[in-house]
């Protein structure tokens, strides 16, 4: 089964070298800033060079998985092994999770931080865990990778976070230590009353199409999955871990957690939700459906009143979230594209916000909106940069956020249950356009507010500078790739999803299948 | 070239000019200019090459740009006489826009973005011309707006530029989100959103036009057309520079949603058609009340651009879309002619923008002065001129079919007739008002030419005969249609004399009431409560503030407070509470003392004494 090709190995290296990188800076202090900064572009820079690489030699196929690597683990009796591999799916969000990881490590190298080797090494983990659970055929690896992934933040944010950050952490770390827990129970359960006696994906998804789970345990441990993974994702009223932590979090961690991290939870309801449980999730429906159009509006209209630019965004990226929610209920091929679209695009432009936020910080010494004005005159690019960045998380084609929001759009009303969804939910692109638009506004537009003009005149304010342009370009760049060329993503992942969506439903779904758009159209076709 | 390659090359041509400013000339103003002029000319050159290959056959090639499932997006173009047409009126009065801007704008300190901004919108613009789907079209739609915020917000520390891009751009957006739950629905309704397959079946199956499907879309013409009650936006945009105002807010991108509601005119059923002329007609006529309380010169233009969307909307909503489309691109050329002319005004005024503090112009400024009464006959909709016969086709196709809609319009034009005159009069005839007027010069070569050219259009582009064969076909259409109705000839004459007479008293009213060269309004000074009525445009504005302030901003603050005090407070809090209270008993019971071992020794017993006594 384990096969030690080239690209494997590649694989496993990309996910070990940040930890070898990181656990070397850990004890790295004797060191010169210069090696420092060689040292650890590198734990950032392979991550992504593979990533790319590996995106590049991706080939489709339907069903398995590339680059698959499988080594014992003492753990087989019960099914563990670590088992790596990309599919179609999880193939770009690896690769946004090096994406990301190299821009704020970038960023992070550069910025002037208290015990600057602590700092990277912790952001070395993290990122090593986030690569490691979107390359996870295991699912117990998948689960672990992430717990790996998570601790870094918490002791990044008591350490290098910004006010209260005791609190922040410590609420952050019950929240979201609650929301793994929650999750956790539901792969155990999963895995017990599924009696696949393995932990593979994979192996989980066959077992269950030919032995599907009764009603009732489906609906239990869907019931766990989804919360304990919403609460992940800040799923309404779960999220009030998000705003709070994002903004005292140091932005190399934000970027992190918010751009990656976060989206672990709906990647596994989106690859273990309808595929494995599709009666569960029926049977979930009107809860996702409700609570993430609460995520929507009411966490929309909260963000309007911020006035804490972080705290903004952290709103702002709560909100969107309920479009991905939305996707999630839709139980439709389209949906799950365009919850991989939005996952991405999110996870592009909401890191970009996050580092945006601090550039603007640093030169405007405030966080609060209305103590700004007029910055454009002064960092006309910054202002671009920025204005760029809001448009593309309020959706606005040419980047993808757009197709992502569309995309699940579509999906809704693909299936007249849930057609009506669609038009609450789509009033979040107005919502979006007030707090975006209202942010840029207050920032860089107009005369200074009146304790900001002498900040304003000082001289000292200068335009965004290399080592923050670099990660912010790299950042701008993959989004309009996806706003622009979209298929560099939907092509493959449209039949992996296909061949997942339609597994579940075809096996063990005969009553749906009838009421199915799909098969309506089908029918309809067969009419004429 | 194929006409496909041609195609390609035009809709790029201004995105790479775009991207190629953003990125190496943002300190190279100059350069920039003329690399953006520069693609405007070639678009003119590719938009001649594309005319020149179409035979009246209609493009249409699509590539596959997205796919999920059952959902699949094209990219792709359809260039049939529609398209054609507006893209020559869009190339060429967008090139002689960015002519006129390397004047206007040339001491400018950000001509970089400026400029930029201007390739972008013209890249938006187009692909919203050759777009073959809903989907496409609602893409560069969104683009429109994104360039039209950029180019409000140009002067950008200014407070006005700062609020009007946020509420254009926001406004517009309400519309959208009609717009786009519209192409959502019709997704999944007709089965597809490209442009001749839904006409194809809408044609085979008449039935499954749907009503609802049809008023979201219409959502999208309010927003961008800025019809009621989404017109708020359009006289803030003014805040933009001039050039602007003419390219985006006047001849092409508010034309847009007209343009749009043309494209898909087959998903329309009558209701809706009533609608929007009822709507249509209103705003003609509320529009042309508005401008009279206006002291902007450009405002004033606002208005009136306003009004003539409502016209082409009433058009279209009469069933004759090809009228509406007529009189749409007569319109971009007066209309354009008139906000450059202004602009040449405002150049020579030293940015003076008030009729009052003007005065004495024709003087000064003779070729803007005499440009500008071309622009303002052509509006009126004086015999002969371009004006004139899109206008007279509007008239006499709501005079065949609706007479309310009829008085609602010839009111319009006589409020047309009177507002221009009332900026005429004042503006360019009589003594100059103000320190700025008295030393305004003649604009230079670079503003005056686009003038000249503009105004030769606004004379002749009126008469169809001069047109290419293969350009207007659907106007051709609709005009021989009307024709040949019945009553035409009758209704023809009545028209003509009904419309020449609201111009001739419109003009005659508005200088025997204002008179020449004015320096303070009548009506302001007569009549304040009609004038404070008319400035209060129905206090949209001020409900829209309101809401925004009191309503919205309430319920989010609301909200907020809530968030913190409930999910915040209470859960989260309240459980942490609760269970640090438990932690607290259960410390109480174990803390070694004697004494209170024997009280819960004593209260275990009297429980199970109850319990036994079957009291619970």
């Amino acid at each position: 089964m384990s096969t030690f090709d080239l690209d494997s190995l590649l694989l496993l290296s990309s996910i070990l070298l940040p930890l070898i990188v990181g656990a070397f800076l850990l004890f790295g202090a004797f060191l010169n800033k210069a090696t420092r900064c060689w040292i650890s572009a590198l734990g950032f820079g392979w991550p992504l060079t593979v990533a790319v690489l590996l995106a590049c030699f991706f080939e489709e196929n339907i069903g398995a998985y590339n680059y698959e690597l499988c080594l014992p683990t003492g753990l087989q009796s019960i099914g563990i092994y670590l088992h790596l591999g990309l599919n179609a799916v999880s193939m770009p969000l690896f690769l946004l999770a090096g994406i990301v990881g190299f821009s704020a490590g970038l960023y992070a190298i550069f910025s002037q931080v208290d015990r600057p080797h602590l700092y990277l090494a912790l952001l070395l983990f993290m990122l090593s865990g986030l690569l490691g659970t979107f390359a996870s055929v295991d699912v117990f690896f998948f689960y672990f990778f992430h717990e790996f992934a998570l601790i870094p933040t918490f002791i990044m944010i008591g350490i290098w976070g910004g006010s209260n950050r005791r609190s922040v952490a410590l609420q952050m770390t019950i929240y979201l230590t609650l929301g793994a827990m929650l999750s956790l129970l539901g792969l155990i359960a999963l895995y017990i009353a599924s009696g696949a006696q393995s932990f593979s994906l994979p192996e989980l998804r066959s077992y269950l199409a030919a032995n599907p789970l009764s009603q009732t345990v489906q609906n239990n441990v869907y019931g766990l999955l989804l919360f304990g993974f919403g609460i992940l994702v800040s799923l309404f009223p779960f999220h009030s871990w998000a705003p709070k932590g994002y903004a005292s979090a140091p932005t190399g961690a934000a970027m992190l957690h918010a751009g990656v991290l976060k989206k672990f939870g709906l990647y596994g309801l989106l690859q273990l939700g309808w595929p494995l449980l599709p009666l569960g999730a029926v049977h979930w429906l009107p809860w996702i459906i409700w609570l993430a159009l609460a995520n929507i509006l009411i966490i929309g209209l909260i963000t309007i009143a911020q006035r804490d630019l972080k705290l903004m965004v952290g709103y702002s990226s709560v909100m969107h979230m309920g479009y991905a929610f939305l996707g999630i209920a839709t139980f439709s091929v389209v949906g799950a594209g365009g919850v991989l679209l939005l996952l991405l695009a999110h996870g592009l432009s909401v890191a970009l916000l996050f580092l945006l936020s601090t550039c603007i910080y640093q030169r405007s010494l405030t966080l609060d909106m209305q103590q700004m004005g007029g910055l454009a005159t002064k960092a006309p690019v910054l202002a671009a940069f920025f204005i760029a960045a809001t448009m593309a998380s309020i959706g606005l084609p040419g980047f993808g956020n757009f197709w992502g929001e569309f995309t699940i759009f579509v999906a809704l009303a693909e299936d007249v249950s849930t057609r009506w969804v669609v038009f609450p939910a789509a009033i979040g692109i107005i919502i979006a356009a007030i707090y975006g638009l209202r942010a840029s506004a207050n920032i860089f537009f107009g005369q200074p507010s009146s304790g900001f003009t002498e900040r304003l005149q000082s001289g000292t304010i200068r335009d965004l500078e290399l080592h923050e342009k670099l990660p912010a370009t790299i950042l701008i760049i993959a989004l309009v790739v996806l706003g622009i060329f979209p298929r560099v993503v939907s092509d493959a992942a449209n039949d992996e999803l296909s061949a997942s969506y339609s597994l579940s439903s075809e096996s063990r779904f005969p009553e749906i299948l009838l009421e199915s758009p799909i098969n309506k159209i089908q029918l309809e076709e067969t009419h004429k | 070239m194929t006409a496909t390659q041609i195609l390609i090359a035009l809709l790029l041509t201004p995105l790479v000019t775009a991207t190629f400013i953003a990125l190496f000339m943002r300190r190279l103003g100059a350069i920039a200019s003329y690399f953006s002029v520069t693609a405007a000319g070639l678009i003119c050159i590719f938009s001649v090459l594309a005319i020149g290959h179409f035979d009246g056959s209609t493009i249409a090639v699509s590539w596959d740009w997205l796919r999920f499932g059952t959902f699949e997006v094209q990219i792709g173009f359809l260039f049939d006489s529609i398209a054609a047409t507006m893209l020559t009126m869009v190339a060429f009065v967008g090139f002689l826009i960015h002519i006129f801007s390397l004047g206007y704008m040339q001491s400018d300190t950000a001509k970089a973005r400026f400029f930029g901004g201007l390739s972008i919108f013209m890249f938006s613009m187009l692909g919203i011309i050759l777009a073959d789907n809903l989907i496409m079209i609602f893409v560069f739609w969104e683009l429109v707006g994104f360039s039209s915020y950029m180019l409000i917000g140009h002067y950008l520390d200014t407070e006005e530029a700062k609020e009007a891009s946020k509420k254009a751009f926001i406004v517009n957006r309400i519309g959208d989100l009609g717009f786009l739950v519209g192409i959502v629905y019709a997704y999944w309704h007709f089965g597809t959103v490209n442009l001749p397959k839904l006409e194809a079946l809408v044609t085979a199956q008449p039935d499954l036009i749907n009503a609802t499907i049809a008023a979201f879309l219409m959502c999208g013409f309010i927003g961008k057309s800025a019809q009621f009650p989404l017109h708020v936006w359009l006289p803030d945009a003014m805040a933009g520079p001039t050039p602007v105002s003419a390219l985006i807010h006047a001849a092409t991108m508010v034309a847009a949603g007209v343009y749009f509601l043309i494209r898909i005119v087959f998903l329309f059923p009558v209701e809706v058609l009533d609608f929007i002329s009822y709507l249509g007609a209103t705003v003609a006529v509320y529009a042309g009340f508005c401008a009279y309380a206006q002291h902007d010169i450009k405002k004033i233009l606002a208005y009136s651009t306003l009004s003539q969307l409502g016209y082409m909307a009433t058009a279209f909503g009469l069933g004759y879309p090809g009228v509406a489309f007529f009189h749409l691109i007569t319109h971009a050329f007066f209309k354009a002619l008139l906000f450059l002319g202004a602009g040449s005004v405002i150049h020579g005024c030293h940015h003076e923008q008030n009729i009052f503090k003007m005065g004495g112009l024709i003087k000064r400024m003779p070729v803007t002065s005499i440009t500008f009464a071309i622009g303002l006959m052509a509006l009126c909709g004086v015999y002969g001129m371009s004006g004139f016969y899109s206008k007279d086709a509007i008239l006499i196709a709501s005079g065949l079919t609706n007479t309310p809609i009829f008085v609602l319009l010839i009111i319009g034009a006589f409020l047309t007739a009177g507002y221009m005159g009332r900026l005429f009069w004042i503006a360019f005839l009589g003594t100059p008002n103000s320190e700025a007027a008295s030393h305004a010069k003649e604009s230079p070569l670079t503003l005056l030419l686009p003038l000249v050219i503009l105004a030769m259009l606004s004379i002749t582009g009126g008469l169809l005969q001069l047109w290419p064969d293969s350009l207007g076909g659907l106007i051709r259409y609709d005009v021989d249609h009307l024709h040949h109705a019945e009553q035409y000839d009758a209704m023809h004459y009545f028209v003509l004399k009904l419309g020449t007479a609201a111009w001739i008293i419109g003009l005659l009213a508005a200088l025997f009431f204002y008179r020449v060269g004015a320096s303070e309004d009548r009506l302001k000074k007569n009549f304040l409560p009609i004038f404070q009525f008319l400035h209060a445009k129905l206090w949209f504005d001020e409900i829209y503030n309101f809401y925004v302030a009191n309503v919205q901003q309430r319920v989010a603050r609301l909200l907020n407070f809530l968030d913190l005090l409930l999910i915040e407070g209470l859960l989260i809090r309240g459980s942490a509470g609760a269970i640090s209270l438990l932690g607290m008993f259960a410390r109480s019971v174990h803390v070694g003392n004697l004494h209170s071992y024997v009280y819960w020794f004593l209260a275990g017993m009297l429980l199970l004494w109850l319990a036994c006594f079957g009291l619970f």
